[in-house]
């Protein structure tokens, strides 16, 4: 069996990767923000884990968002970067 | 997005579907955003199931939101139109196919060269159509091309498929939720306009069914651009529960010679002699059978029976459900002198659920995402099966027959219609 040679089908995509934010070295006294993305039980598991995060450290506290569907874009992403220090989100089911 | 701004994020999934988490980090240039991950399920569980679920993550997700992770040495990129050595013989071309998630599972035929060019003709084949969720793959001319060559089209359904792949990019369709979702949807593309007799595009007997070639290579290259430029492979970024056999292909052109309405792209505000393509994230149809009503306000009864479902999206999500009427009940439906607009009126009014076909839990859960709907209802209330009249898309297809077809919608998308440059 000799090869041919086909064209990919597969499309271009983003081909930079930019840097992630730099941590600090503990979450004392930060803000810690949960966007929720609605799906069913998002909220305890991510509020569980805020809450466990808060306790260890000394001054963290925690504020929620609420995605309206977890099928639309979050569109309080500048409110958040301006309320929150760190954020746990959730993805799909 | 929130790490572009100097705020350090951690996203949290389950196993199940750690694939999307990856595939949106991807697209944002973050292939190395921390993940944590818990065992599925989380919804339909009993929260304190969740909740120990959550305990045994917490470590994992403090680490990363304070300790810098180790920046990849460099991006796995695709840059399209990579020529690749494939077995040149057809039957080993298909297990090679399936190998690369290249092909859907029917036999495809090889993208080669020579076939893409006299699918592009003297078209740019670097011009960009579109970027498709959920990876934002660019959809160049190129590689609509290379798809639509796997599925068998010719050049003359090109301009067709192009125009299929603007309107999926519309932000009204909300293609990265329709692309990743469980639900079983996937774009129904309707034709109207003279293109649908010059293509022999079906709109007649067996419209939405086998023996139509237009129809199933249109409808077979927009899914495998979906899969491969848009890069939502079935199992991994393509998260339905159980999909549906339109995820194969699914094109059909309205029976517009034998309907007594304006067609659909007129209703939209195109001329009659304008070719358009309308996407609609659509389930698989389902059947209305009524042999024996005589008048519109009979024939309502099946219909209406038919579209009001409790486990519909359309009932708490709204969107656009599809009716496809049959030239027969659309002529029994005109005969009693109702308008398209009036036919929508009393369908929407007929076609209810009532509130006690829903489970506690649900109401529950669609009072919060459809308050307008489901809060505040007296006992014995019912909900419209979507939002408004005007939500309703109808057209009339098929051939002889008593039947019309009722076709659910993703609910969180808007059909999209757009002219097709011929």
């Amino acid at each position: 069996m000799r090869p041919m040679n086909v064209l990919s089908p597969l499309g271009a995509t983003s081909d930079t990767i930019k840097p992630l934010a730099r941590r600090r070295p503990s979450l004392a006294g930060l803000r810690i923000g949960v966007l929720d993305n609605s799906k069913p039980n998002a909220d305890v598991l991510l509020g569980r884990v805020a809450e466990r995060l808060a306790e260890r450290v000394s001054g963290a506290t925690i504020t929620r968002w609420q995605k309206p569907g977890a099928s639309h874009p979050a569109l309080m992403i500048d409110e958040i970067a301006g309320a929150a220090d760190v954020v746990l989100t959730g993805s799909a089911d | 997005m929130l790490e572009g701004r100097g705020i350090p994020a951690v996203v949290l999934g389950t196993d199940a579907f750690i694939s999307l988490a990856r595939a949106a980090a991807l697209k944002y240039g973050l292939p190395h955003l921390a993940v944590a991950t818990v065992p599925h399920p989380i919804g339909g569980v009993d929260p304190k199931i969740v909740g120990g679920k959550a305990e045994a993550i917490v470590d994992e997700v403090l680490a990363a939101l304070t300790r810098d992770p180790a920046r990849p040495a460099s991006q796995v990129a695709t840059l399209g139109a990579v020529t690749v050595e494939a077995p040149d013989d057809l039957d080993a071309f298909q297990a090679w196919a399936m190998e690369q998630r290249w092909s859907d599972g029917l036999p495809v035929l090889p993208p080669t060269a020579e076939r893409v060019a006299r699918l592009l003709g003297r078209r740019d084949r670097a011009s960009v159509i579109a970027t498709l969720a959920p990876l934002d793959g660019r959809a160049t001319l190129e590689a609509i091309a290379i798809n639509a060559a796997l599925a068998g089209a010719g050049p003359e359904h090109l301009p067709v498929i192009v125009a299929a792949v603007r309107a999926l990019a519309d932000p009204a369709f909300n293609l990265n939720a329709i692309q990743t979702t469980t639900h079983p949807c996937t774009p129904l593309l309707i034709v109207n306009g003279p293109i649908a007799a010059r293509l022999s595009i079906g709109g007649g007997a067996n419209a939405l069914g086998n023996g139509h070639r237009a129809n199933a290579v249109i409808g077979r290259a927009v899914r495998l651009i979906l899969q491969n430029v848009g890069g939502a492979r079935p199992g991994l970024e393509d998260r339905a529960t159980l999909g549906h056999p339109g995820k194969f292909s699914y094109c059909l052109a309205e029976n517009e010679a034998v309907s007594p309405w304006a067609p659909l792209h007129v209703e939209r505000g195109f001329s009659a002699t304008t070719s358009t393509v309308t996407v609609a994230g659509a389930e698989a149809p389902h059947n209305v059978n009524d042999h024996g009503s005589t008048t519109a306000e009979a024939l309502l009864l099946a219909l209406a029976g038919t579209a009001a479902t409790t486990g519909s999206n359309n009932v708490y999500l709204g969107g656009q459900p599809v009716v496809v009427l049959g030239p027969e009940h659309a002529a029994t439906i005109a005969g009693s002198g109702w308008s398209k607009a009036e036919f929508k009126q009393r369908l929407w009014q007929s076609a209810r659920v009532p509130l006690d076909r829903f489970s506690a839990e649900n109401l529950a859960r669609f009072a919060v995402i459809a308050p307008e709907r489901f809060v505040g209802r007296p006992p014995g209330a019912d909900v419209p099966w979507c939002v408004s009249p005007d939500d309703l898309v109808v057209i009339v297809a098929g051939g002889p027959g008593k039947h019309s077809s009722v076709i659910p919608t993703f609910g969180a998308t808007r059909s999209v219609t757009v002219a097709i440059e011929d």
